[in-house]
């Protein structure tokens, strides 16, 4: 609450100093919040890549026996938890944490303490659901967690507590980031940039934190349940007491599938930057882009039964979701051609970030036309569970989401950092990944229709899968000898540095505006919104009218929130931000250079939700010391005035 | 504010749907029919409901700058809330002493999970609204800032709503839910 | 401004890219594999196969002018010299963001219609016009299949035996968590979900041998949970359900056989059921499998009972361990000393008595190993004289061996319980159980009319054993009043 006569015992002076472990550990700054998720995530990116090549290794020859059952369900139940919700959703969310305020004009999130809170509980999140390696007790029932196989009675050991504790953690930082950058888009975005001025990859920002928000409440009550089930003994999904494992699989699903569009759609938003900056043309179609996007999140809650078409739902349930389901491709396909669009007559600089932008077109197509295969529930009932579907999301989250990240990297270091990675080897970066990825990739898709299933850790010599295995693991090394390569593009650049200019793709977005790196209240003057891309068309005058189609003379001035023309005059009132009750009340729309002090309660929240997260791995009387640094985090924040009186 | 919310409506949503779907399945009582008091769980519900109103009134008093009406209305909806609570905990522990538990049954896991998330979210709104008591109380809550009670205030009608859904869903259209059919060969 | 690449590269995607495609295609031709869904043998299967080839011949369509597009773009309009020319600065074209919409919608309805079409055919039950239905009930287990057949009362497991050309109507169910039921050269899969009965159909039109997988993760042996299934002629699966009707020729005293079935009906008849061939030996084995089942989750950690696969005519069998290796002496034995060696997580070697040894292989010589798998192998339709009664040298009836046939897989002849009672010292308490009723008395009555008295906190599951004929219940209550 604001109250400035309310005080509260300190027992830790407030960090000050900008430099230093502690003035990390109590940054409220956007850019240094995005840059622990960066890190942070890239760190469990490598863990994630190393489960997967052991399973690449295990199978790569029938019958071998390296690595026993019991791991190897423990390395995919890891792999495949790890690279979704510890890899793919925060090195989205360092994006949006890095680029959000900079691509709206604003000077930090709505609620930086918030942001802070969001990072340490993902981190310890993460470092929950891992811990369980050491004790050897590693989730073991698929990222999925099907009930009864991932209930006490078929699942006794501590696995799939730590899994569905780490989940409930993470879920927590995603509702809170989504809700950050919710308001942060709709409140702080700086004059004159109405909805539909906003770059296309605030758009998806926005889009994914309104899934976040409503897909991350499903998981939590799943989990849940899934918890009393095996703590308590209900019976939510135990058969023999009236429940039905069925209904798991709705409610996982349920937030399974709108999931699946949190992790591909930032990544169109990170596509759709760089493929207009650098065939230096606009976006093709931005409104068509951007409806689809909307069209995409909200259609991805009535597709979740495609993952049950052999559930036995019956054939009207089948019907109604394989058709929903093949609606979806409809958007995804206009998003495609409209990216092509955005390619066809410009004049293309294909350097490493544009690269994998191309990649990501011709890599998610695939993804989607197998899609299309198994959206019909006939063929479905071959292909499901087989490697055919491994082979289809790996097209979508690797060579769709992770090669969008990687574009979007590439893109944007300079930005974050003030220097240039080295071109030369991203080439070869760009390179490994794509050979070793299609390698890998590819013959899974034969694998599967040759009747391989998914999930199991060896199989017999007479069944013809060797080659391709075979070819896949290779594959899966090449791939990790591109992301080796990349970790060496970063240290030999941060060596030879090449230092970047504010504006070294010549962009087209609010972030080329301000320095690399942004200071660290972002921008000296919010800047005044006139036009979509308003950066390039103020570099750019005279192609004004080329894109509206006529020139400023034209241009009414307008406030209306989803207004898309240009504006002569501006209007005053900003819709800056309102403070919100919370305590985290972000400054002002940009009146004064005033940013929020740092602070160590979100930390100190943090530590005692993750306390409180162990108390259920470990014995209720844990919760007796997480409890304190839970009450004094949130008591500290209550009280402690954003700002010290200076 | 209103976005989380619509989050929290997708948690309810999702607890309240569980219910539905498991409605009458039971294998075994007590079963719905047996054990639900509606004429006091009807009580506790008003009770809910005028905190509601006490509510209303007092974000209207703190606009107002009556401080002092303003903190005796939140107290109200402190009180009214504890009320409702200690009713639920009563309720709670008479099922116990019937043999319904969480273990019991369908009927049991789902009620009293659904019911009991409710019951923390009312707990959490009662230690909020007690703070902000306490700070309208000392002169912190002014009519400048009554938007910390007016989002407070979002949320416990928010609460207040999602109860009154539970009570027709659980209390009202289960209440003469008895065992499902066939559930006797299964003890046979 | 940044170095441009020049030319050759991106040519590279283009490679990259045609790998896919090269071994999509390769896919249709290669339907000889054992799993394949393309070496179809049954009109599901093959329905499945060709709408798969529909759609993947409209999206290679697609994939060729996408890709080629983007390839097209890449390398036509990339940037040539260092020149900084702004191109066009387009806005977008509604006529052309309408018209790629409206044409994959209409792709996407050419795709639905078969799709809605198949999914009616195959997920609605068994047509009328296809024939005589077979029957069969399939339930998952961990990690192995049980296959029931109403109407001709046969229990078997791991090898489903089908007619050719005709129907055969699933109901799926699952023991313990969800399994999947998928034989992909016949049709598609569908899971077995506990407690939630699944239907499906197929028909195998081509007689031959065909492999089964579990498709949904299951545990620790899910790769190992697979199953075969013989598409028979008419004649040959008449002679095969026939053949399961007629026991076995009893062992040769003092063959290697003889004692084999010693063995087997001390150390391994808890679990497994052997001799299902009598009418009513049916039904016996589902409550048997109840009671077993029950056994196992009322106390999983102490358990000495699980639900294990019927061995009826073993010898006929061709595979071991759910389809994993092949059946003969040597695989059998290796399976009975050690079956983690075969397959990993095995319920038989975590909760039988006789693997409760240090290093968890089983107590047993050699030489019993060897018998055991001996006379398992043994196990084939008989000459018809057997009748089903156990052998009875020189028609004395030999109590241990009606025990062990009949009774030992529920009750063990120490104090352990394992579904019913211990029953050593049976002949000491029985004659205080009931007032009125004698030592042998009650024991018959326990036999005849079991459910008149119930022991305390044991299930009221035995069936009524009159059948067996007076003559060899007498001689069982006189073995029972012998054990200590």
């Amino acid at each position: 609450m604001t109250t400035n006569s309310l005080t509260f015992p300190r027992f830790i002076p407030r960090p000050k100093s900008d430099t230093g472990i502690w003035s990390w550990i109590g940054t409220v700054d956007h850019k240094r919040i995005g840059t622990l998720y960066g890190l942070t995530a890239f760190m469990w990116f490598i863990v994630g890549g190393i489960e997967a090549l052991m399973i690449r290794v295990q199978l790569a020859q029938a019958e071998s026996t390296l690595i026993g059952p019991e791991t190897f369900n423990q390395l995919f139940t890891m792999h495949g938890t790890t690279m979704v919700f510890l890899v793919i959703m925060p090195l989205s969310a360092a994006f949006f944490n890095w680029l959000i305020p900079l691509q709206i004009g604003a000077r930090d999130v709505a609620f930086p303490r918030l942001n802070a809170l969001s990072y340490w509980v993902f981190l310890a999140g993460g470092l929950i659901l891992n811990f369980s390696w050491i004790t050897g007790n590693a989730p073991n029932g698929g990222w999925f967690g099907y009930a009864p196989n991932s209930g006490a009675t078929f699942n006794p050991g501590l696995g799939m507590t730590y899994w569905i504790v780490g989940l409930n953690i993470l879920g927590v930082a995603s509702i809170a980031a989504g809700l950050n950058f919710i308001v942060t888009i709709i409140n702080m975005r700086a004059p004159g940039m109405t909805m539909f001025k906003m770059p296309v990859f605030t758009w998806m920002t926005l889009v994914t934190s309104v899934l976040l928000v409503l897909a991350m409440p499903v998981l939590a009550v799943a989990g849940i349940q899934l918890q009393t089930d095996r703590v308590y003994g209900t019976h939510f999904f135990n058969s023999l007491g009236g429940g039905d494992p069925v209904m798991w699989q709705h409610i996982f699903w349920l937030f399974g599938h709108p999931e699946v569009y949190i992790l591909i759609l930032p990544a169109m938003g990170i596509v759709s930057e760089v493929l207009p900056t650098f065939a230096r043309k606009p976006l093709f179609g931005y409104p068509f882009v951007i409806f689809a996007g909307i069209v995409i999140g909200f259609m991805g809650w009535f597709v979740w039964s495609h993952h049950m078409f052999t559930v036995g739902l019956g054939p009207a349930a089948n019907s109604a979701f394989a058709i929903s389901t093949m609606l979806i491709a409809v958007p995804t396909g206009v998003k495609i051609f409209n990216w092509i669009g955005t390619l066809w007559g410009g004049n293309l600089k294909l350097n490493t970030a544009m690269l994998f932008s191309i990649s990501f077109i011709a890599m998610f197509t695939i993804g989607g036309l197998s899609g299309v295969m198994h959206a019909s529930p006939p063929t479905d009932a071959q292909q499901q569970d087989t490697y055919f579907i491994v082979a289809h999301f790996h097209y979508v989250l690797v060579g769709g989401a992770l090669l969008g990240i990687f574009s979007g990297i590439y893109f944007w270091w300079p930005k974050f950092t003030g220097w240039f990675l080295n071109e030369k080897l991203g080439l070869a970066n760009w390179a490994l990944m794509m050979i070793g990825f299609n390698l890998q990739f590819a013959p899974q898709h034969w694998l599967g229709l040759d009747g391989m299933p998914r999930r199991i850790y060896t199989y017999a010599e007479n069944m013809g899968w060797e080659n391709s295995n075979l070819a896949a693991s290779i594959g899966g090394f090449v791939l990790g000898l591109g992301i080796l390569v990349f970790m060496f593009n970063v240290l030999y650049s941060k060596m030879n540095k090449k230092i970047a200019p504010a504006d070294p793709w010549d962009g087209r977005t609010l972030e080329w505006s301000t320095s690399s790196p942004p200071p660290p209240h972002d921008f000296d003057v919010i800047p005044q919104v006139q036009y979509r891309d308003d950066f390039w068309f103020k570099k750019y005058p005279e192609t004004v009218a080329e894109y509206y189609g006529h020139g400023d003379d034209h241009a009414v001035p307008s406030g209306a929130q989803f207004d898309d023309e240009p504006v002569n005059a501006i209007p005053t009132v900003s819709g800056g931000a309102e403070d919100h009750g919370h305590g985290d009340d972000g400054h002002g729309g940009g009146h004064a250079i005033h940013l929020p002090d740092k602070s160590y309660y979100p930390f100190i929240l943090g530590v005692g939700i993750s306390i409180l997260g162990i108390g259920f791995l470990t014995h209720f009387s844990v919760f007796l010391v997480g409890a304190p640094f839970f009450i004094w985090g949130l008591l500290g924040w209550s009280l402690e005035p954003v700002n010290d009186p200076a | 504010m209103w976005a989380f919310l619509g989050s929290d409506v997708m948690f309810f949503g999702a607890f309240i749907a569980t219910y539905l779907v498991y409605r009458g399945r039971s294998l075994n009582g007590p079963y719905p029919s047996e054990i639900l008091n509606i004429p006091v769980t009807s009580v506790s519900t008003f009770v809910l409901l005028m905190s509601s109103l006490a509510m209303v009134l007092g974000l209207h008093y703190v606009k107002e700058g009556q401080k002092n009406k303003g903190t005796l209305w939140i107290l109200a909806v402190v009180l009214l809330g504890m009320v409702f609570i200690g009713f639920q905990m009563v309720e709670f522990s008479e099922f116990v002493n019937e043999g319904l538990t969480p273990r019991t049954n369908i009927f049991g896991t789902t009620f009293f999970i659904l019911t009991g998330i409710h019951g923390a979210h009312v707990t959490i709104g009662v230690l909020w609204m007690a703070f902000l008591a306490y700070g309208s109380h000392k002169g912190t809550l002014r009519p400048d800032n009554a938007l910390d009670l007016e989002i407070a205030g979002l949320y416990w009608h928010f609460v207040d709503i999602v109860w009154i859904v539970i009570f027709t869903v659980i209390y009202l259209i289960s209440a003469t839910d008895g065992p499902p059919p066939g559930a006797e060969l299964l003890h046979g | 401004m940044h170095r441009v690449f020049k030319l050759s590269f991106p040519l590279r995607p283009a490679i990259v890219l045609l790998v896919p495609v090269a071994i999509a295609l390769l896919a249709a031709c290669t339907p000889d594999n054992n799993q394949s869904t393309f070496g179809t043998a049954g009109p599901i299967a093959r329905d499945q196969a060709a709408l798969f080839k529909f759609i993947f011949w409209i999206a290679a369509v697609v994939f060729v002018l996408v890709e080629g597009a983007v390839i097209y773009a890449s390398i036509r309009f990339r940037q040539r010299s260092s020149s900084d020319k702004l191109p066009h600065q387009t806005h977008g074209n509604n006529k052309l963001e309408i018209t790629w919409t409206i044409i994959p919608a209409l792709i996407l309805i050419a795709v639905a219609v078969p799709t809605l079409t198949q999914i009616w055919e195959q997920q609605s039950g068994v047509p009328d016009d296809r024939g005589e239905v077979l029957n069969v009930e399939a339930i998952g287990h961990q990690w192995w299949f049980e296959f029931r057949y109403p109407d001709h009362e046969i229990i078997t497991s791991n090898e489903l035996h089908i007619p050719v050309g005709r129907p055969v109507s699933f109901k799926l169910d699952s023991q313990d968590v969800i399994h999947s039921f998928w034989v992909p050269k016949i049709a598609g899969k569908v899971d077995m979900v506990p407690l939630n009965d699944n239907y499906m159909w197929m028909i195998g039109d081509e007689i031959g041998e065909y492999y089964g997988q579990c498709a949904e993760f299951c545990g620790i042996a899910h790769a190992h949970m697979r199953f075969r299934v013989f598409v028979h002629s008419e004649e040959d699966f008449q002679a095969w359900a026939d053949g399961m009707h007629v026991a076995a020729d009893a062992p040769a005293p003092g063959s290697p056989e003889a004692s084999g079935q010693q063995g087997f009906n001390t150390y391994c008849s808890t679990c497994h059921t052997n001799n299902s061939t009598t009418p009513g030996s049916y039904a016996r084995e589902i409550s048997f499998q109840d009671a077993r089942w029950n056994g196992w989750i009322s106390d999983i950690e102490n358990a000495a009972i699980v639900s294990a696969p019927n061995l009826t005519h073993f010898g006929t069998r061709t595979t071991l361990a759910a389809g994993l290796k092949e059946l003969n002496h040597s695989t059998l034995v290796d399976w009975i000393t050690d079956p983690s060696s075969i397959k990993i997580g095995t319920r038989m070697q975590e909760h039988a008595a006789v693997y409760n040894t240090e290093d968890g292989t089983a107590d047993l010589s050699p030489g019993q190993v060897s018998d055991i798998a001996t006379y398992l192998l043994s196990l084939k339709p008989g000459s018809g004289s057997g009748g089903g009664a156990p052998a009875t040298g020189g028609g004395v009836v030999d109590g241990a061996e009606v025990f062990a046939t009949n009774c030992s897989n529920c009750h063990s002849t120490t104090d352990i319980k394992i579904v019913g009672p211990g029953l050593a010292g049976i002949g000491d308490r029985a004659g205080s159980r009931v007032p009125g009723l004698g030592v042998d008395e009650y024991i018959k009555q326990s036999l005849t009319d079991p459910a008149a008295y119930v022991v305390d906190d044991y299930p009221a599951v035995m069936t009524d054993w009159g059948h067996l004929g007076t003559e060899t219940i007498e001689a069982l209550v006189t073995y029972l009043k012998t054990l200590k």
